[in-house]
């Protein structure tokens, strides 16, 4: 038996003490989580999707590159293809272009029609663009190819989410 | 377009310029070629989602038409008519079947319709890359097929 004996109103207040803090605890933890919620969320506009293209063998000539990304559809996850047309263009810039026709969404192909050189054709109604992506008038399609910003990372072409062309 | 309700909503906006259908055939069987007409329709089921996305501003891919691999051949014919009367009177110009069952080959000159028969791969013990890669070099051939069959119909 120790000295200073614990009266039974301390341990009672000391109990309680303990159990209200975590209860408190418990009822304030998640309210703050929400209350500051926008910042713990992650990032996901922010995610650049690994290519398997090098940046040193691009060309001037667009070539289609594909990629695989993980797709969450709700709790499912679900492994995505993707393509970009990529190329460099008169100063040496990388240009990625999304390849889904801003018709109705049929893939496009670059110089997918032989009388057409140097354009994007559509194969599904004769839609065409010019090399930068830009809709040539009198075919179906009424905006540009949507553009994928990029980085470079050891390497390798990094793509992240397609957008549509700036200026159009 | 898939068959599913966003898509159809713009097929209903857009309906004058899509003027092909796809119908793809899937056997089942639950004897000894069990295994045999589920890899066929696996095979089918993953080339008809990279054919759609390729083609989707044109075509319609129809949920597929699953069938007994017992029926009679009178009777698939009898199916794929009807099919085919509805498709065609509600707008499709074109009308395909794909289809790795080769017993539609001895069927197919009394079809309106196209039929697209490729020999199934053993996608089973592929991986993920390899597989998308096939499926899509596939496609490609396929883009000839339909290119001319839309060229000759203008």
């Amino acid at each position: 038996m120790s000295k200073n004996r614990v009266s039974r109103r301390q341990f009672l207040s000391y109990t309680l003490t303990g159990v209200g803090g975590f209860m408190a605890a418990g009822m304030l933890m998640p309210m703050v989580r929400f209350a500051i919620d926008p910042v713990l969320q992650a990032k996901a506009g922010g995610n650049y999707i690994p290519t398997p293209q090098k940046v040193a063998d691009i060309t001037e000539v667009p070539t289609r590159v594909d990629f695989t990304f993980e797709q969450q559809d709700a709790w499912y996850n679900s492994e995505e293809t993707g393509t970009a047309w990529v190329y460099k263009d008169d100063k040496g810039e990388i240009v990625a272009l999304s390849p889904v026709c801003k018709h109705l969404g049929c893939v496009v192909n670059w110089e997918g029609d032989k009388t057409k050189p140097e354009h994007f054709y559509c194969p599904c109604h004769g839609g065409l663009y010019t090399k930068d992506g830009t809709n040539v008038p009198g075919t179906p399609p009424i905006a540009p190819l949507d553009v994928y910003p990029y980085i470079e990372k050891d390497g390798y072409l990094h793509l992240g989410k397609a957008e549509p062309k700036k200026g159009a | 377009m898939k068959w599913i309700s966003q898509d159809i909503d713009m097929y209903i906006k857009s309906k004058e310029y899509v003027d092909t259908a796809v119908l793809p055939l899937f056997p089942v069987s639950l004897g000894d070629d069990i295994k045999q007409t589920a890899a066929m329709s696996e095979f089918i089921s993953l080339l008809s989602i990279q054919l759609e996305r390729q083609f989707r501003g044109r075509l319609v891919m129809l949920p597929g038409f699953s069938y007994l691999k017992s029926f009679t051949e009178d009777k698939l014919v009898n199916d794929i008519k009807l099919w085919e009367k509805e498709l065609l009177s509600k707008g499709f110009k074109h009308v395909f079947y794909l289809t790795s069952d080769s017993s539609w080959k001895t069927i197919e000159s009394q079809f309106e319709g196209g039929l697209i028969w490729l020999p199934s791969l053993p996608l089973e013990h592929m991986d993920e890359q390899y597989k998308n890669t096939i499926l899509d070099d596939q496609v490609k051939q396929l883009l000839q097929l339909f290119l001319q069959k839309w060229q000759s119909g203008e």
